[in-house]
């Protein structure tokens, strides 16, 4: 039993579409407001970054922290839930 | 790509750079000129097209490398473009993804990180090498002591067995081999119990070793060399496994025997000795002792607390407790079955005479009966 959260599993469980940043595990209303000032307002520009970095959870991470301040939890949730969708869709 | 007129005057400073750094090449400081770029790219790269490498050239070429180790970390990453970051990162075993806008800090931010860790695994590398390299010259001569042999062949053996089973095996392994000699080496400061006893063990065999080597086999002396670090792989390998194993040998008892088998037993008995099959470090144990009547006005104990109990003893308990609401749970069922039974039976019956025998026992006098007991008797000569 993993212990994800229940908009982790939301994600995950369907092609995010044109889902807003803040659908992501881990990014809430004030995180998801950073990444939009920096341009990423959809889900799919994060996952574009995420994909730059070749789907390496700890660099993304450390660049989420950059951009938005974020902690390592919800930076962390943030990567993982990522790197889940990309092996289930990508 | 090798161009035909790989000049490299003709190629920017970036590039020969770059183009050192993928050679592994010490760079000079940031800030020198192209002609020094060039010199290094010509000696090191176009070797096809230099005539001859003199030795001053490559003693210069090395003075500089071994001077300035940490020079060849330093261009700041900030400084360099994108292809050369991505060279660089390469260069420390790390594929870069694409390098842009939103990616280039963070490599940056891991190229720094790469570099410093690499300046400090230089200098501790160096460190090592020269220590590990002092305690092997040592062996080589201790071994020669003991042995009393001149021969240089088996010294380089030696060596080679020590440096092979150096690579094998960890640290550990090395650092407990290099404190085979008697003198105190630098490794003490790492203070392994096993040092110890491979130290003791090793006196111990070297004296049955070098005693078979004085009453006369010479062939043997290579085999001993060989099962001497062979038997040390095992001994750690026993160490970390904790095998029990059975055989037991006096070391008195092996110089009577064959070269190769006896040396092996001792070692592995000795060393049963001190790693009998317990889960206690040091092998030692201690059983709970009866304490004696009067001793200092203690109070006899007759009853312990109940041993450990194993796995089998316990699930036998729990079976056991369980057993008996089993039995209550089976009455209950054959209860149940022999009612069912009676109701079978009383359906069964067209006459229903059993049922009404006890209903009117319950409820009429005799009378009834005898009526009952008539109809019976005469319904069967009817049947009939």
């Amino acid at each position: 039993m993993s212990t994800t959260s229940q908009k982790h599993r939301d994600f995950v469980g369907e092609p995010m579409g044109d889902k807003h940043v803040t659908a992501l595990s881990g990014i809430g209303v004030v995180l998801g407001k950073q990444l939009e000032d920096q341009g990423f307002d959809k889900a799919y520009v994060v996952l574009g970054q995420f994909l730059l970095l070749k789907k390496d959870t700890e660099m993304f991470s450390d660049w989420l922290k950059d951009v938005t301040g974020a902690n390592s939890r919800q930076s962390g949730t943030c990567a993982q839930c990522l790197k889940e969708w990309c092996d289930a869709f990508l | 790509m090798p161009l035909l007129k790989e000049d490299p005057s003709y190629l920017s400073k970036s590039r020969l750079k770059s183009d050192l750094v993928a050679h592994n090449v010490a760079l000079p400081p940031a800030k020198s000129k192209k002609d020094i770029y060039v010199e290094l790219h010509l000696k090191h790269i176009d070797q096809k097209h230099a005539a001859d490498f003199s030795s001053d050239e490559e003693d210069q070429i090395h003075d500089v490398e071994d001077a300035d180790p940490e020079v060849t970390e330093i261009p700041d990453p900030s400084g360099l473009t994108d292809d050369d970051l991505k060279t660089a990162l390469l260069a420390h075993g790390v594929k870069a993804g694409p390098i842009v806008a939103s990616t280039r800090a963070l490599y940056e931010k891991k190229l720094r990180t790469l570099m410093q860790s690499n300046g400090k695994d230089h200098l501790n590398g160096a460190e090592k090498g020269v220590l590990y390299s002092d305690s092997e010259e040592e062996e080589g001569d201790e071994e020669e002591d003991d042995r009393d042999s001149g021969s240089e062949g088996e010294k380089e053996e030696a060596v080679e067995q020590e440096g092979q089973a150096q690579q094998e095996r960890s640290q550990v392994t090395s650092g407990s081999q290099s404190v085979m000699p008697n003198d105190g080496s630098s490794f003490s400061s790492q203070a392994f119990s096993i040092t110890q006893m491979v130290e003791e063990m090793e006196s111990r065999v070297s004296l049955s070793t070098s005693a078979d080597t004085e009453s006369g086999l010479n062939g043997s002396n290579v085999q001993d060399n060989w099962s001497r670090s062979s038997r040390l792989d095992m001994l750690i390998q026993d160490k970390y496994n904790m095998k029990n194993k059975t055989l037991y040998y006096t070391p008195e008892v092996s110089p009577c025997k064959g070269a190769k088998k006896p040396p092996q037993e001792p070692v592995r008995d000795v060393f049963e000795d001190m790693f009998p099959n317990t889960p206690t470090p040091t092998g030692i144990y201690a059983s709970r002792r009866k304490p004696i009547k009067g001793a200092a006005g203690r109070p006899i104990q007759y009853a312990y607390p109940d041993s450990p109990a194993s796995p089998t003893t316990l699930q036998r308990r729990e079976v056991e407790r369980r057993l008996v609401p089993i039995h209550i749970q089976i009455g209950v069922f054959l209860t149940v079955a022999c009612l069912l039974y009676l109701i079978f039976v009383c359906v069964d019956d067209s006459s229903l005479s059993p049922v009404m025998a006890l209903l009117d026992s319950l409820t009429q006098e005799s009378d009834s009966k005898e009526g009952l007991q008539a109809e019976t008797q005469d319904i069967p000569p009817l049947q009939e």
